[in-house]
């Protein structure tokens, strides 16, 4: 236990370390995609005199840009990304002499910033949701989901990154991965704007449960038990890239020759 | 020396440059693969959002379905030039300032900005610059697009696009001089850069006056969409000359200040 609260610890220390840095990284990714999103909005309702897109009205739209950007902020972390690098330079060689798991070392060590994020929009949107009259328990079970979900997307993360025990170019495989996830989680438009041929693309990945879901339930969207069948959908996807994880670092270990990059 | 001389000079170094760096390519052929599945990734994502978006409305702010495939295909082919010449000599910027390797640069009886930007050359990005050229074409007639010698404009304003893209991004860099940790900067950059994925009369008047001056994203695919489907009015001519010429100026300086600052490996 107290090598994973010394890698949690240092997960903190390092962001605080570059607050600046920090703060305006979260600022930026924050900021930017919203602005995007609120863009499309108005270029739709504003200039296509528009007033009412599959159901959403301009202000609703607006109302799931807002509250989304809050969920977004904790379902993101590269530290997948840190997997793959220690296994392509080969210092993924200084954990394996250490009783340390690497998978959650990494995880550890960077989840301590993502969870500083998730208590500031927590704080924050409790404050909105009190002033506006939303109900916030509601933003507390999205919350809970959103977590579930930053935990899913380093999972699926770490199993990817080892192709890198193969292959150099694992990095990209990552990057897709996000691709994928920013527009299949509800990060870039609410996904019931899908046409209708097009929902089975994002309802079989497990990607809306980081942003799309935990937005719909705070928004009231989602009835609970929708909410509850999204929390069960999320524990069935910890435990199954959980042995995925168990699988492929098992595989990847055995080839692995620590010669580096 | 004459500047005949110079430039049969700069020539000569850059087609070393081009040498070493398709040998290079030519070692690495998985670089190619890896290149063009991210990017055909990319290009479906902003193709199905843009698909999602039009599933709902006939129109947007003016543009049609398929003048905003035209506009994506231009965006990517202008960004693939930036990729292709200058994109990983911007990924190594900090470490040529913060690892003291500009040194070795500035030794040499050459302009060492030359030298920094064009020391690395991603000829696999070619492929995605065909791609964007493959979108153009299959949408051309159906945006609207005259054809003919019209691409000799859309050329131009390609060349328009990458130039924006270049002094942008050495703007977002150059700051590596005053901080150790450049990431950021490169960071920053790649958030604005989402502004240059949208037509920019998507935008409402504030942030459209934003990425047409102080952050001119809009001129990496939007502006020279606009220019060969819909025309440029001539203040919009005089003013991308304008901030184009600032941004030089800008960068110039800032430069050659960095460099007054720059301690070697200890900055």
């Amino acid at each position: 236990m107290s090598w994973r609260l010394a890698a949690l610890k240092n997960g903190f220390q390092e962001d605080a370390a570059y607050r600046v840095e920090f703060f305006l990284s979260i600022f930026s990714s924050a900021l930017v995609p919203a602005a995007i999103q609120l863009i499309l909005w108005y270029a739709l309702f504003q200039l296509g005199n528009q007033s009412e897109v599959s159901g959403w009205s301009y202000a609703e739209l607006i109302q799931y840009t807002l509250v989304s950007t809050l969920f977004t902020q904790v379902r993101g972390g590269d530290h997948d990304f840190d997997l793959q690098e220690m296994i392509r330079t080969g210092s993924l060689s200084n954990y394996l002499l250490r009783p340390v798991g690497p998978v959650e070392f990494v995880y550890l060590r960077g989840v301590g910033g993502r969870l500083f994020i998730a208590t500031i929009c927590l704080c924050l949107g409790t404050l909105a949701f009190a002033a506006l009259g939303f109900s916030i328990p509601r933003l507390w079970g999205g919350m809970l989901l959103a977590v579930a979900g930053n935990v899913i997307h380093y999972q699926i993360g770490s199993v990817l990154a080892t192709t890198a025990f193969v292959w150099e170019e694992a990095f990209s495989v990552l990057m897709v991965k996000n691709m994928l996830v920013q527009l299949l989680s509800g990060e870039l438009l609410p996904l019931n704007l899908f046409p209708e041929s097009m929902q089975w693309i994002w309802k079989s990945t497990p990607f809306y449960l980081y942003v799309y879901g935990p937005t719909q339930y705070a928004l009231g969207n989602w009835s609970h038990q929708e909410f509850i069948h999204g929390l069960g959908l999320a524990a069935a996807w910890m435990i199954g890239c959980t042995f995925l994880i168990r699988l492929s670092w098992g595989w990847g270990i055995r080839r692995y020759s620590s010669l580096g990059g | 020396m004459s500047f005949w001389r110079a430039l049969k000079q700069y020539l000569s170094i850059y087609s070393v440059q081009l040498k070493n760096n398709w040998v290079r390519e030519a070692v690495y052929r998985t670089n190619f693969l890896t290149s063009v599945a991210v990017d055909m990734v990319w290009i479906g994502v902003e193709f199905t959002l843009f698909k999602v978006i039009y599933a709902n409305t006939p129109s947007l702010a003016g543009w049609t379905q398929d003048q905003v495939y035209f506009f994506l295909g231009v965006f990517f082919a202008s960004d693939a030039l930036f990729t292709i010449f200058f994109q990983k000599n911007f990924w190594n910027f900090s470490d040529l300032i913060n690892r003291g390797e500009l040194d070795i640069v500035l030794t040499k009886p050459v302009s060492p900005i030359f030298l920094a930007l064009t020391r690395w050359i991603n000829l696999t990005a070619g492929f995605n610059f065909l791609l964007g050229m493959g979108i153009i074409l299959k949408f051309s007639t159906a945006a609207g697009f005259a054809g003919g010698w019209a691409w000799l404009s859309l050329a131009f304003w390609l060349l328009v696009g990458l130039t924006t893209a270049l002094l942008l991004r050495f703007a977002f860099s150059v700051w590596i001089f005053w901080t150790e940790r450049g990431f950021i900067f490169s960071r920053l950059y790649y958030q604005f850069f989402s502004f240059a994925t949208k037509p920019d009369t998507l935008y409402p008047k504030a942030i459209r006056y934003l990425i047409l001056t102080a952050l001119p994203f809009a001129f990496i695919g939007s502006i020279p969409a606009r220019a060969v489907i819909h025309g440029l009015s001539q203040g919009e001519m005089v003013l991308i000359g304008i901030v184009l010429i600032v941004f030089f100026v800008l960068d110039r300086t800032l430069w050659f200040a960095g460099l007054r600052r720059y301690q070697s490996a200890s900055s």
